[in-house]
Protein backbone atom coordinates (compact mmCIF):
# COMPACT_ATOMS: atom_id res chain seq x y z
CA UNK A 1 0.00 0.00 0.00
CA UNK A 2 1.42 3.64 -1.31
CA UNK A 3 1.43 6.18 1.83
CA UNK A 4 2.69 8.82 -0.47
CA UNK A 5 0.30 10.87 -2.99
CA UNK A 6 1.14 12.28 -6.30
CA UNK A 7 2.21 15.58 -4.67
CA UNK A 8 4.43 14.05 -2.68
CA UNK A 9 6.54 11.90 -5.09
CA UNK A 10 6.97 15.21 -7.62
CA UNK A 11 8.20 17.01 -4.33
CA UNK A 12 11.28 14.29 -4.27
CA UNK A 13 11.29 12.94 -8.03
CA UNK A 14 14.21 14.63 -8.01
CA UNK A 15 15.70 12.81 -5.35
CA UNK A 16 14.15 9.56 -6.56
CA UNK A 17 15.90 9.97 -10.25
CA UNK A 18 19.44 10.56 -8.47
CA UNK A 19 19.23 7.13 -6.96
CA UNK A 20 18.72 8.32 -3.91
CA UNK A 21 16.45 6.99 -1.21
CA UNK A 22 12.84 8.30 -0.54
CA UNK A 23 10.59 6.63 1.50
CA UNK A 24 7.05 5.39 -0.22
CA UNK A 25 8.50 6.59 -3.49
CA UNK A 26 9.41 2.99 -4.75
CA UNK A 27 5.78 2.02 -3.41
CA UNK A 28 4.39 4.91 -5.12
CA UNK A 29 5.62 4.61 -8.71
CA UNK A 30 4.90 1.14 -8.78
CA UNK A 31 0.88 1.68 -8.39
CA UNK A 32 0.80 5.23 -10.12
CA UNK A 33 1.63 4.99 -14.09
CA UNK A 34 1.85 8.61 -14.65
CA UNK A 35 3.84 9.38 -11.82
CA UNK A 36 5.78 6.21 -12.87
CA UNK A 37 6.18 7.21 -16.60
CA UNK A 38 7.11 11.06 -15.64
CA UNK A 39 10.01 9.87 -13.57
CA UNK A 40 11.00 7.12 -16.69
CA UNK A 41 11.05 10.30 -19.14
CA UNK A 42 13.17 12.70 -16.66
CA UNK A 43 15.19 9.63 -16.15
CA UNK A 44 15.82 9.35 -19.55
CA UNK A 45 16.42 13.14 -20.26
CA UNK A 46 18.97 13.58 -17.64
CA UNK A 47 20.91 10.11 -18.96
CA UNK A 48 20.91 12.11 -22.46
CA UNK A 49 21.91 15.43 -21.03
CA UNK A 50 25.09 13.53 -19.48
CA UNK A 51 26.12 11.77 -22.62
CA UNK A 52 25.58 14.76 -24.90
CA UNK A 53 28.71 15.59 -26.50
CA UNK A 54 31.07 18.69 -24.97
CA UNK A 55 32.04 20.70 -28.10
CA UNK A 56 34.38 23.56 -27.92
CA UNK A 57 33.09 25.69 -30.96
CA UNK A 58 29.79 27.44 -30.52
CA UNK A 59 27.62 26.27 -33.88
CA UNK A 60 26.88 29.31 -35.71
CA UNK A 61 23.23 30.85 -35.07
CA UNK A 62 22.27 29.73 -38.89
CA UNK A 63 22.69 26.29 -38.05
CA UNK A 64 20.70 26.53 -35.11
CA UNK A 65 18.04 28.37 -37.53
CA UNK A 66 17.95 25.53 -39.61
CA UNK A 67 17.80 23.17 -36.95
CA UNK A 68 14.74 24.97 -35.15
CA UNK A 69 12.93 25.15 -38.42
CA UNK A 70 12.85 21.39 -39.12
CA UNK A 71 11.49 20.62 -35.63
CA UNK A 72 9.13 23.16 -35.98
CA UNK A 73 8.50 21.82 -39.42
CA UNK A 74 7.85 18.16 -37.75
CA UNK A 75 5.89 19.67 -35.02
CA UNK A 76 8.54 18.80 -32.10
CA UNK A 77 8.57 22.30 -31.19
CA UNK A 78 6.42 25.06 -31.21
CA UNK A 79 7.06 28.67 -32.13
CA UNK A 80 4.84 31.69 -31.55
CA UNK A 81 5.41 33.08 -35.25
CA UNK A 82 5.74 31.36 -38.82
CA UNK A 83 8.89 30.29 -40.16
CA UNK A 84 9.16 29.91 -43.52
CA UNK A 85 11.02 26.26 -43.82
CA UNK A 86 12.62 25.48 -47.42
CA UNK A 87 10.69 22.36 -48.77
CA UNK A 88 13.09 21.12 -51.35
CA UNK A 89 16.24 20.15 -49.83
CA UNK A 90 16.57 18.52 -46.37
CA UNK A 91 18.34 19.97 -43.00
CA UNK A 92 21.64 18.61 -43.31
CA UNK A 93 21.79 19.90 -46.63
CA UNK A 94 21.14 23.52 -45.43
CA UNK A 95 23.66 23.34 -43.33
CA UNK A 96 26.06 21.26 -44.87
CA UNK A 97 25.99 23.92 -47.42
CA UNK A 98 27.71 26.96 -45.63
CA UNK A 99 29.72 24.55 -42.75
CA UNK A 100 33.49 23.94 -43.91
CA UNK A 101 34.64 20.95 -44.29
CA UNK A 102 37.24 20.72 -41.20
CA UNK A 103 34.04 21.54 -39.33
CA UNK A 104 32.17 18.52 -40.28
CA UNK A 105 32.46 16.29 -37.34
CA UNK A 106 31.45 19.29 -34.82
CA UNK A 107 28.67 19.59 -36.98
CA UNK A 108 27.75 16.15 -37.00
CA UNK A 109 28.44 16.08 -33.50
CA UNK A 110 26.31 18.96 -32.58
CA UNK A 111 22.84 18.02 -35.03
CA UNK A 112 23.21 14.23 -34.51
CA UNK A 113 23.08 15.55 -30.18
CA UNK A 114 19.97 17.17 -30.80
CA UNK A 115 18.50 14.97 -33.53
CA UNK A 116 19.45 12.32 -30.75
CA UNK A 117 16.60 14.05 -28.45
CA UNK A 118 13.94 14.41 -31.18
CA UNK A 119 14.45 10.75 -31.05
CA UNK A 120 14.65 9.85 -26.94
CA UNK A 121 12.33 12.33 -26.03
CA UNK A 122 9.49 12.29 -23.76
CA UNK A 123 7.56 9.60 -24.28
CA UNK A 124 4.74 11.11 -23.16
CA UNK A 125 4.09 13.71 -25.28
CA UNK A 126 2.96 11.43 -27.52
CA UNK A 127 1.50 9.18 -25.90
CA UNK A 128 -0.16 6.72 -28.87
CA UNK A 129 2.27 4.31 -30.34
CA UNK A 130 1.53 4.99 -33.88
CA UNK A 131 2.06 8.72 -33.80
CA UNK A 132 5.80 7.70 -31.78
CA UNK A 133 6.02 5.34 -35.11
CA UNK A 134 5.28 7.97 -37.88
CA UNK A 135 7.04 10.73 -35.88
CA UNK A 136 10.79 8.20 -35.98
CA UNK A 137 10.12 7.24 -39.31
CA UNK A 138 9.91 10.93 -40.51
CA UNK A 139 13.20 11.75 -38.53
CA UNK A 140 14.72 8.27 -39.61
CA UNK A 141 14.08 8.74 -43.37
CA UNK A 142 15.71 12.12 -43.17
CA UNK A 143 18.75 11.39 -41.16
CA UNK A 144 19.62 8.03 -43.32
CA UNK A 145 19.03 10.06 -46.62
CA UNK A 146 21.47 12.81 -45.39
CA UNK A 147 23.72 10.61 -43.99
CA UNK A 148 23.91 8.95 -47.06
CA UNK A 149 24.80 11.53 -49.43
CA UNK A 150 27.34 12.70 -46.79
CA UNK A 151 28.42 9.04 -47.53
CA UNK A 152 28.63 9.28 -51.50
CA UNK A 153 30.55 12.88 -50.87
CA UNK A 154 32.72 11.43 -48.45
CA UNK A 155 33.52 7.95 -49.93
CA UNK A 156 35.99 9.93 -52.38
CA UNK A 157 38.18 10.50 -49.49
CA UNK A 158 38.85 6.72 -48.93
CA UNK A 159 41.51 7.57 -52.07
CA UNK A 160 43.83 8.65 -49.76
CA UNK A 161 44.10 5.95 -47.02
CA UNK A 162 46.31 2.60 -48.04
CA UNK A 163 44.23 -0.48 -49.23
CA UNK A 164 43.98 -2.53 -46.19
CA UNK A 165 42.93 0.86 -44.03
CA UNK A 166 39.95 1.31 -46.84
CA UNK A 167 39.00 -1.97 -46.32
CA UNK A 168 39.16 -1.57 -42.76
CA UNK A 169 37.23 1.35 -43.40
CA UNK A 170 34.34 0.03 -45.43
CA UNK A 171 33.75 -2.87 -43.50
CA UNK A 172 33.15 -0.94 -40.32
CA UNK A 173 30.31 1.12 -42.26
CA UNK A 174 28.96 -1.82 -42.83
CA UNK A 175 28.80 -2.92 -39.33
CA UNK A 176 27.22 0.44 -38.29
CA UNK A 177 24.84 -0.05 -41.51
CA UNK A 178 23.74 -3.46 -40.17
CA UNK A 179 23.18 -1.84 -36.59
CA UNK A 180 21.34 1.09 -38.07
CA UNK A 181 19.07 -1.54 -39.31
CA UNK A 182 18.96 -3.48 -36.37
CA UNK A 183 18.22 -0.83 -34.17
CA UNK A 184 15.41 0.88 -36.81
CA UNK A 185 13.46 -2.41 -36.74
CA UNK A 186 13.27 -2.21 -32.80
CA UNK A 187 11.92 0.95 -32.92
CA UNK A 188 9.85 0.21 -35.19
CA UNK A 189 8.66 -2.74 -32.51
CA UNK A 190 8.83 -0.94 -29.85
CA UNK A 191 8.24 2.93 -30.76
CA UNK A 192 7.71 3.80 -26.93
CA UNK A 193 11.00 2.57 -26.04
CA UNK A 194 13.63 4.95 -24.84
CA UNK A 195 16.30 2.44 -24.93
CA UNK A 196 15.71 1.59 -28.26
CA UNK A 197 15.40 4.95 -29.51
CA UNK A 198 19.07 5.99 -27.78
CA UNK A 199 20.67 2.78 -29.44
CA UNK A 200 19.14 4.25 -32.86
CA UNK A 201 20.72 7.42 -31.60
CA UNK A 202 24.15 6.35 -30.95
CA UNK A 203 24.04 4.57 -33.90
CA UNK A 204 23.38 7.29 -36.29
CA UNK A 205 26.14 9.15 -34.34
CA UNK A 206 29.01 6.41 -34.91
CA UNK A 207 28.12 6.54 -38.76
CA UNK A 208 28.67 10.14 -38.72
CA UNK A 209 31.56 10.36 -36.52
CA UNK A 210 33.18 7.33 -38.72
CA UNK A 211 32.51 9.91 -42.14
CA UNK A 212 34.00 12.41 -40.46
CA UNK A 213 36.93 11.20 -39.50
CA UNK A 214 37.11 9.92 -43.09
CA UNK A 215 36.60 13.12 -44.54
CA UNK A 216 39.08 15.26 -42.41
CA UNK A 217 41.50 12.70 -43.41
CA UNK A 218 40.74 13.38 -46.83
CA UNK A 219 41.00 17.42 -46.02
CA UNK A 220 44.78 16.32 -44.37
CA UNK A 221 45.43 14.21 -47.60
CA UNK A 222 44.89 17.33 -49.86
CA UNK B 1 66.61 23.68 -28.46
CA UNK B 2 67.09 20.25 -29.86
CA UNK B 3 69.65 18.17 -30.90
CA UNK B 4 69.58 15.38 -33.28
CA UNK B 5 71.90 12.63 -35.33
CA UNK B 6 70.29 10.83 -38.59
CA UNK B 7 72.11 8.09 -40.15
CA UNK B 8 71.13 6.15 -42.63
CA UNK B 9 72.55 2.88 -43.36
CA UNK B 10 72.45 -0.36 -45.91
CA UNK B 11 70.77 -3.22 -44.03
CA UNK B 12 72.54 -6.26 -45.59
CA UNK B 13 69.72 -7.98 -48.32
CA UNK B 14 68.18 -10.87 -46.84
CA UNK B 15 68.40 -13.17 -44.11
CA UNK B 16 68.14 -17.26 -44.89
CA UNK B 17 67.36 -19.54 -42.22
CA UNK B 18 67.17 -23.43 -42.46
CA UNK B 19 64.87 -24.80 -40.43
CA UNK B 20 64.62 -29.19 -40.66
CA UNK B 21 62.58 -29.88 -43.32
CA UNK B 22 61.44 -26.24 -43.82
CA UNK B 23 63.61 -23.33 -45.55
CA UNK B 24 62.21 -20.35 -44.16
CA UNK B 25 63.19 -16.89 -46.24
CA UNK B 26 63.06 -13.40 -44.59
CA UNK B 27 63.57 -10.69 -46.13
CA UNK B 28 64.11 -7.33 -44.30
CA UNK B 29 63.72 -3.89 -45.84
CA UNK B 30 66.60 -3.24 -48.05
CA UNK B 31 66.87 0.88 -47.12
CA UNK B 32 66.66 1.77 -43.04
CA UNK B 33 66.78 5.84 -41.53
CA UNK B 34 67.25 5.96 -38.05
CA UNK B 35 66.62 9.48 -36.44
CA UNK B 36 67.06 10.81 -33.09
CA UNK B 37 66.37 13.97 -32.02
CA UNK B 38 66.47 15.55 -28.09
CA UNK B 39 64.33 18.58 -27.38
CA UNK B 40 64.08 20.47 -23.62
CA UNK B 41 61.08 21.01 -22.62
CA UNK B 42 59.02 22.90 -19.43
CA UNK B 43 56.48 21.68 -17.33
CA UNK B 44 53.40 19.75 -18.62
CA UNK B 45 54.99 19.65 -22.33
CA UNK B 46 52.64 19.27 -25.23
CA UNK B 47 53.84 16.19 -27.90
CA UNK B 48 51.72 15.58 -30.89
CA UNK B 49 52.05 12.71 -33.36
CA UNK B 50 50.56 11.77 -36.62
CA UNK B 51 51.70 8.80 -38.13
CA UNK B 52 49.83 7.00 -40.90
CA UNK B 53 51.49 3.78 -40.41
CA UNK B 54 53.47 2.37 -37.99
CA UNK B 55 54.21 1.50 -34.13
CA UNK B 56 54.10 4.53 -31.70
CA UNK B 57 56.24 3.44 -28.14
CA UNK B 58 55.67 5.87 -26.08
CA UNK B 59 57.52 5.68 -21.92
CA UNK B 60 57.92 8.45 -19.40
CA UNK B 61 60.86 9.34 -18.44
CA UNK B 62 63.00 11.33 -15.24
CA UNK B 63 64.24 14.10 -17.58
CA UNK B 64 62.81 17.11 -18.36
CA UNK B 65 63.13 16.61 -22.29
CA UNK B 66 61.92 14.84 -25.17
CA UNK B 67 63.70 12.25 -26.99
CA UNK B 68 62.42 10.97 -30.32
CA UNK B 69 63.46 7.93 -32.33
CA UNK B 70 61.94 6.83 -35.66
CA UNK B 71 62.73 4.46 -38.16
CA UNK B 72 61.41 3.98 -41.47
CA UNK B 73 61.93 1.67 -44.18
CA UNK B 74 62.54 3.47 -47.00
CA UNK B 75 62.91 7.08 -48.50
CA UNK B 76 59.15 7.46 -49.94
CA UNK B 77 58.29 9.30 -46.14
CA UNK B 78 59.89 12.02 -44.36
CA UNK B 79 59.85 12.55 -40.44
CA UNK B 80 59.94 15.59 -38.97
CA UNK B 81 59.82 16.72 -35.58
CA UNK B 82 59.88 19.81 -34.34
CA UNK B 83 59.46 22.11 -31.07
CA UNK B 84 57.30 24.90 -30.94
CA UNK B 85 57.47 26.66 -27.49
CA UNK B 86 56.99 23.75 -25.10
CA UNK B 87 55.00 21.24 -27.64
CA UNK B 88 56.76 18.84 -29.43
CA UNK B 89 55.00 18.21 -32.79
CA UNK B 90 55.89 15.02 -34.67
CA UNK B 91 54.79 14.24 -38.38
CA UNK B 92 55.41 11.61 -40.82
CA UNK B 93 54.88 12.82 -44.11
CA UNK B 94 54.21 10.33 -47.50
CA UNK B 95 56.72 11.95 -50.14
CA UNK B 96 55.80 9.35 -52.81
CA UNK B 97 52.09 8.56 -54.18
CA UNK B 98 53.56 5.60 -55.58
CA UNK B 99 54.66 4.10 -52.06
CA UNK B 100 53.90 0.77 -50.83
CA UNK B 101 51.81 0.44 -47.93
CA UNK B 102 55.21 -1.18 -46.01
CA UNK B 103 57.22 1.82 -47.92
CA UNK B 104 55.38 4.19 -45.99
CA UNK B 105 55.44 2.67 -42.21
CA UNK B 106 57.40 4.62 -39.79
CA UNK B 107 58.03 3.25 -36.18
CA UNK B 108 58.89 5.52 -33.37
CA UNK B 109 60.12 5.40 -29.59
CA UNK B 110 59.37 8.57 -27.61
CA UNK B 111 60.17 9.45 -24.19
CA UNK B 112 58.55 12.22 -22.53
CA UNK B 113 58.64 13.76 -18.83
CA UNK B 114 55.72 12.04 -16.83
CA UNK B 115 53.15 15.04 -16.97
CA UNK B 116 53.46 15.34 -20.86
CA UNK B 117 50.02 15.64 -22.41
CA UNK B 118 50.09 13.42 -25.56
CA UNK B 119 47.69 13.95 -29.11
CA UNK B 120 48.46 10.74 -30.59
CA UNK B 121 46.86 9.63 -34.46
CA UNK B 122 48.14 6.81 -35.75
CA UNK B 123 45.95 5.01 -38.70
CA UNK B 124 47.06 1.27 -38.75
CA UNK B 125 50.14 -0.30 -36.67
CA UNK B 126 49.84 -0.11 -32.59
CA UNK B 127 50.46 2.75 -30.18
CA UNK B 128 51.91 2.02 -27.01
CA UNK B 129 52.19 4.43 -23.86
CA UNK B 130 53.61 3.74 -20.45
CA UNK B 131 53.96 5.52 -16.97
CA UNK B 132 52.45 9.18 -18.55
CA UNK B 133 50.79 10.89 -16.02
CA UNK B 134 49.49 13.72 -18.21
CA UNK B 135 46.20 14.02 -20.36
CA UNK B 136 46.05 11.68 -23.67
CA UNK B 137 44.25 11.68 -26.79
CA UNK B 138 44.66 8.63 -29.53
CA UNK B 139 42.92 8.24 -32.90
CA UNK B 140 43.26 5.51 -34.82
CA UNK B 141 41.67 3.38 -37.15
CA UNK B 142 43.00 -0.08 -37.52
CA UNK B 143 45.54 0.37 -34.78
CA UNK B 144 45.80 -1.44 -31.56
CA UNK B 145 46.38 0.58 -28.40
CA UNK B 146 47.87 0.01 -25.44
CA UNK B 147 48.66 1.56 -22.32
CA UNK B 148 49.67 0.76 -18.89
CA UNK B 149 50.11 2.80 -15.49
CA UNK B 150 48.88 6.17 -16.97
CA UNK B 151 46.90 8.34 -14.79
CA UNK B 152 45.55 11.74 -17.12
CA UNK B 153 42.19 11.99 -18.38
CA UNK B 154 42.70 9.66 -21.67
CA UNK B 155 40.03 9.48 -24.66
CA UNK B 156 40.87 6.57 -27.33
CA UNK B 157 38.93 6.38 -30.61
CA UNK B 158 39.52 3.49 -33.10
CA UNK B 159 38.07 2.31 -35.68
CA UNK B 160 39.32 -1.90 -35.28
CA UNK B 161 41.88 -1.00 -33.39
CA UNK B 162 41.88 -3.17 -30.00
CA UNK B 163 42.64 -1.14 -26.73
CA UNK B 164 43.90 -2.26 -23.86
CA UNK B 165 44.51 -0.95 -20.47
CA UNK B 166 46.34 -1.99 -17.54
CA UNK B 167 46.28 0.03 -13.85
CA UNK B 168 44.77 2.99 -15.85
CA UNK B 169 43.83 5.93 -13.60
CA UNK B 170 42.21 8.83 -14.35
CA UNK B 171 38.75 9.97 -16.58
CA UNK B 172 39.25 7.33 -19.61
CA UNK B 173 36.64 7.55 -22.15
CA UNK B 174 37.38 4.67 -24.95
CA UNK B 175 35.27 4.35 -28.63
CA UNK B 176 35.43 1.71 -30.74
CA UNK B 177 33.30 0.28 -33.65
CA UNK B 178 34.46 -3.35 -33.89
CA UNK B 179 37.19 -3.28 -31.58
CA UNK B 180 37.94 -4.82 -28.01
CA UNK B 181 37.97 -2.85 -25.14
CA UNK B 182 39.74 -4.15 -22.24
CA UNK B 183 40.28 -2.93 -18.44
CA UNK B 184 42.57 -4.39 -15.88
CA UNK B 185 43.15 -3.20 -12.39
CA UNK B 186 41.73 -0.05 -13.61
CA UNK B 187 41.87 2.84 -10.81
CA UNK B 188 39.57 5.23 -12.64
CA UNK B 189 36.54 7.30 -11.76
CA UNK B 190 34.92 7.71 -14.32
CA UNK B 191 34.78 4.95 -17.17
CA UNK B 192 32.95 5.12 -20.34
CA UNK B 193 33.57 2.29 -22.87
CA UNK B 194 31.77 1.89 -25.94
CA UNK B 195 32.18 -0.35 -28.89
CA UNK B 196 29.67 -1.88 -31.34
CA UNK B 197 30.54 -5.31 -31.91
CA UNK B 198 33.88 -5.44 -29.80
CA UNK B 199 34.18 -7.04 -26.49
CA UNK B 200 34.37 -5.10 -23.42
CA UNK B 201 36.03 -6.46 -20.21
CA UNK B 202 36.34 -4.66 -17.01
CA UNK B 203 38.42 -6.06 -14.38
CA UNK B 204 38.91 -3.02 -12.38
CA UNK B 205 38.04 -1.56 -9.36
CA UNK B 206 35.08 0.75 -8.32
CA UNK B 207 36.13 3.77 -6.53
CA UNK B 208 33.32 5.67 -4.34
CA UNK B 209 31.13 8.00 -6.54
CA UNK B 210 32.76 6.50 -9.41
CA UNK B 211 31.01 5.83 -12.75
CA UNK B 212 31.18 2.92 -14.93
CA UNK B 213 29.55 2.83 -18.10
CA UNK B 214 30.00 0.14 -20.53
CA UNK B 215 28.11 -0.51 -23.88
CA UNK B 216 28.02 -2.14 -26.93
CA UNK B 217 25.71 -3.66 -29.38
CA UNK B 218 26.17 -6.92 -30.33
CA UNK B 219 30.05 -8.02 -28.46
CA UNK B 220 30.31 -9.23 -25.03
CA UNK B 221 30.60 -7.31 -21.56
CA UNK B 222 32.29 -9.24 -18.84
CA UNK B 223 32.27 -7.56 -15.51
CA UNK B 224 34.68 -9.01 -12.63
CA UNK B 225 33.62 -8.33 -8.65
CA UNK B 226 34.21 -8.96 -5.38
CA UNK B 227 32.18 -9.40 -2.67
CA UNK B 228 33.43 -6.12 -1.17
CA UNK B 229 32.77 -3.83 -4.11
CA UNK B 230 30.31 -1.29 -3.57
CA UNK B 231 27.89 -0.07 -6.95
CA UNK B 232 24.80 0.44 -7.96
CA UNK B 233 24.38 -1.98 -10.55
CA UNK B 234 22.01 -1.50 -14.12
CA UNK B 235 22.78 -4.05 -16.79
CA UNK B 236 20.36 -4.08 -19.31
CA UNK B 237 20.77 -6.17 -22.68
CA UNK B 238 17.93 -5.70 -25.10
CA UNK B 239 18.06 -8.73 -27.52
CA UNK B 240 19.89 -10.74 -25.43
CA UNK B 241 21.14 -12.26 -22.25
CA UNK B 242 22.42 -10.68 -18.79
CA UNK B 243 24.62 -13.58 -16.98
CA UNK B 244 25.15 -12.62 -12.96
CA UNK B 245 26.91 -14.23 -9.64
CA UNK B 246 25.89 -10.96 -7.73
CA UNK B 247 24.17 -11.18 -4.72
CA UNK B 248 21.91 -8.09 -5.35
CA UNK B 249 20.48 -5.71 -2.73
CA UNK B 250 16.99 -6.07 -3.74
CA UNK B 251 15.85 -2.68 -2.89
CA UNK B 252 17.02 -1.37 -6.27
CA UNK B 253 17.09 2.40 -6.95
CA UNK B 254 15.70 2.71 -9.88
CA UNK B 255 13.04 1.56 -12.57
CA UNK B 256 13.55 -1.58 -14.80
CA UNK B 257 12.96 -1.38 -18.67
CA UNK B 258 10.05 -2.64 -20.02
CA UNK B 259 11.56 -4.36 -22.87
CA UNK B 260 15.02 -6.68 -22.89
CA UNK B 261 16.70 -8.48 -20.07
CA UNK B 262 17.50 -6.72 -16.99
CA UNK B 263 19.23 -6.20 -13.57
CA UNK B 264 18.90 -3.62 -11.49
CA UNK B 265 20.65 -3.33 -7.47
CA UNK B 266 23.00 -3.08 -5.11
CA UNK B 267 26.06 -4.73 -3.92
CA UNK B 268 26.95 -3.30 -0.34
CA UNK B 269 26.32 0.21 0.07
CA UNK B 270 26.47 1.10 -4.08
CA UNK B 271 29.18 3.64 -3.44
CA UNK B 272 29.77 3.40 -7.16
CA UNK B 273 27.37 3.53 -9.92
CA UNK B 274 28.18 0.43 -13.04
CA UNK B 275 25.86 0.82 -16.01
CA UNK B 276 26.37 -2.06 -18.76
CA UNK B 277 24.05 -1.79 -21.82
CA UNK B 278 24.56 -3.96 -24.51
CA UNK B 279 21.90 -4.15 -27.83
CA UNK B 280 21.99 -8.14 -28.21
CA UNK B 281 25.15 -8.91 -26.66
CA UNK B 282 25.71 -10.73 -23.61
CA UNK B 283 26.38 -9.46 -20.48
CA UNK B 284 28.49 -11.36 -17.74
CA UNK B 285 28.76 -10.17 -14.12
CA UNK B 286 31.30 -12.52 -12.60
CA UNK B 287 32.90 -13.19 -9.73
CA UNK B 288 36.81 -11.97 -9.32
CA UNK B 289 39.01 -15.09 -9.35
Amino acid sequence: MSTMNCSDFLTHIDEWIEGQEVPGARDHSRSCSNCRGLAEDLGTIRLAAVTLPETDEEPSPRIWASIRAQLEQEGLIRTGYARPVRQSSGWFDSIFSFVPRPALATAYVGLLAVAGFALTGPVHLRSDQDGWREGTQRSTAELNAQLGDAEKTVMASLATFSPAVTADLRQNLSIVDNDIALCEKSVQESPESEIARDYLYDAYQQKANLLAQISEHGDEGR
Amino acid sequence: MSTSSVCSHFVKGKAVILVPGLLALTAVPVWARHIEKHFKVEAHPVVTIHNPSGIITIKAWTKQEVMVMSDQNSDAVEVEADQANNRVDITTHQISETASPDDTRADYQVNVPEDAELQIHDDSGAVNVANVLGDMNVETIGAGVGMADTAGYTTVSTVNGSFQCLRCAGRLEVRSISGNIRLDDTRSSDVLAQTSTGNIIFNGQYLPNGSYRLKNYSGAIEVRFSPADSFDLSATSLKGKVNNELKLDPSHRGFLPKIGNSLVGALNAGRARVELSSFNGTINILKRN
